[in-house]
């Protein structure tokens, strides 16, 4: 079975509350606005809106290892979560063929008081992995993370280098077909940073469908073959890689 | 039926349930982290219990005049189950957005949080339930062997009722943060106005009066043939009816607003 994503004139809009907006009272004075009684002016405005992407059409097929360039605030993380799963189109479509793994924000929902291998069965189950496959888990752990006996502590005595690295340890797991992955390169000692970028080039050649957010323009010319250039929201540049670095170079520098 | 199928609330419930042990593990592991560092463990919740529910008999025997032995039984079980269902009350509100973070990392339905916080509810209240055991075989009430059925099948429908009204009141908490405060605040009166800590038989002519509390039908369910009372139907077709309609406003709010939730939190 072929992997693909197509996106047609995607939207994404996000509303905007303000603290007050959250609020019983508000939305009760804002009834009597008209006469003059509602203070707030959020809601006699209208709600705020963002559009985080705007109009995205896209179709990726087996085999493309697509970098997303772009400044920050351009929706990188942001069209990486829609495919995953977390927000939904606000308005077009999105189709999506495979098992889609990905790696944002990674160590997010960690608990401070749990230990490392705890932290990392929790954060594999909650993805949805058998409880089954345990042992091979932990296994893995403790030998892609090198943190040794640190792995049963509490992770509130880990460094945020530690953090990082139990984090990708609990991320990196098997091949899906489509990785998304965003910026993670930069954490980490020597060392650590060597290994993991050997697991991940290993597991990006093996998934049928990559898409890696960086901003780091050599790398991703090492590990991709075609970019997606963003602003404001939109694909302002797709294709050739070098290309699309040049697009962006001159757009900023 | 086809609609139903489609539903999205039904399709996350269902993914849900077929994904059980995800999020009883969660919840297991949530109660033993709750009791890592500390001696007692659970039996702190315990003890606290029975100090309180002890202190309240003895109270309450000697200001009405009561025969304890008949009453302390009765306030007990009550006792217990209130807090269950407190707690289900209480912590429903901050379901989502005390989640915040997990549902903006894994694409995983959000009733999934609402269940590992019933489920820890849940085991929560099984520390208790040796309390109510221990006092059955002191006391030896005269209880009807219907109680074998009654017991599990009105905590199944206490635990159904917990992830109907969690999922309804975390959607309207994560958009509005007032929530969490007035279900508080309504909370503390709720217990004086339940038959918990009284008899029904104590208000007399206005014993019907009670019929209108939600919170009498979810009680009595379980303690009923517990402490030996008779058989009192419409307490049972007041927990199903109670079911039915937090079911059909769990499917409309939750197909309705499940993918707003992660903009909120």
């Amino acid at each position: 079975m072929k992997s693909y994503i197509k996106l047609n004139n995607s939207c994404l809009d996000f509303p905007i509350y303000e603290g007050s907006d959250l609020s019983f009272r508000n939305k009760i004075s804002s009834l009597g606005k008209k006469d003059g009684f509602a203070k707030s002016n959020i809601i006699t405005s209208g709600r705020r809106i963002v559009r985080g992407l705007d109009n995205i059409n896209l179709e990726i097929n087996t085999g493309d290892k697509i970098a997303i360039i772009g400044p920050n605030g351009a929706g990188k993380t942001t069209l990486l979560k829609l495919l995953t799963g977390i927000y939904v189109p606000t308005s077009g479509t999105v189709e999506i063929n495979g098992k889609v793994s990905s790696m944002i924000d990674l160590g997010f929902g960690f608990l401070d008081d749990a230990t490392g291998y705890e932290n990392i069965l929790l954060s594999r189950i909650i993805q949805g992995e058998s409880i089954k496959n345990k042992q091979h888990i932990i296994e893995f752990a403790e030998e892609f993370s090198g943190l040794g006996e640190y792995l049963s502590l509490p992770i509130r005595t880990y460094s945020s280098g530690m953090k990082s690295r139990l984090a990708l340890s609990s991320a990196i797991h098997n091949v899906p077909d489509i990785l998304l992955i965003d910026e993670f390169f930069s954490t980490g000692d020597i060392e650590f940073s060597k290994k993991s970028r050997d697991k991940i080039t290993e597991i990006m050649d093996n998934s049928s469908i990559m898409l890696f957010a960086s901003h780091d323009l050599n790398l991703v010319k090492e590990l991709c073959t075609k970019a997606m250039y963003m602003k404001n929201g939109q694909i302002s540049y797709y294709g050739d890689i070098d290309k699309a670095c040049s697009v962006y170079e001159n757009d900023y520098l | 039926m086809n609609f139903l199928r489609n539903n999205i609330a039904i399709k996350d419930l269902v993914f849900s349930i077929q994904n059980y042990y995800s999020w009883m593990f969660m919840a297991y592991f949530d109660l033993k982290l709750k009791y890592r560092k500390t001696y007692l463990g659970p039996w702190w919740v315990v003890l606290g219990m029975a100090i309180s529910a002890g202190i309240l008999c003895l109270l309450w025997s000697t200001i009405f005049n009561l025969d304890w032995k008949n009453f302390l039984l009765y306030l007990f079980s009550g006792f217990i189950i209130w807090t269950w269902i407190m707690t289900i009350i209480v912590d429903g509100p901050e379901v989502f957005y005390g989640n915040s973070s997990l549902l903006k990392t894994y694409a995983i339905p959000p009733i999934f949080h609402v269940l590992r916080k019933s489920c820890l509810n849940l085991l929560l209240f099984f520390h208790h339930l040796p309390l109510i055991f221990i006092l059955l075989l002191i006391l030896q009430p005269n209880i009807d062997s219907r109680v074998i059925f009654t017991l599990p099948l009105g905590m199944l429908l206490i635990f159904i009722n917990s992830v109907l009204y969690t999922s309804i009141i975390g959607i309207f908490s994560a958009r509005y943060r007032d929530v969490e405060p007035t279900v508080k605040a309504l909370m503390a009166p709720m217990l004086l106005l339940t038959p918990v800590l009284w008899k029904p038989e104590m208000l007399g002519e206005y014993i019907n009066y009670i019929y209108l509390n939600p919170f009498t039908y979810m009680i009595g369910i379980i303690r009923n043939d517990l402490v030996g009372q008779e058989f009192d139907a419409y307490i049972w077709y007041g927990a199903f009816a109670i079911t039915i309609a937090q079911l059909i406003f769990f499917i409309i709010i939750y197909s309705l607003k499940k993918n707003r939730i992660v903009f909120w939190v």
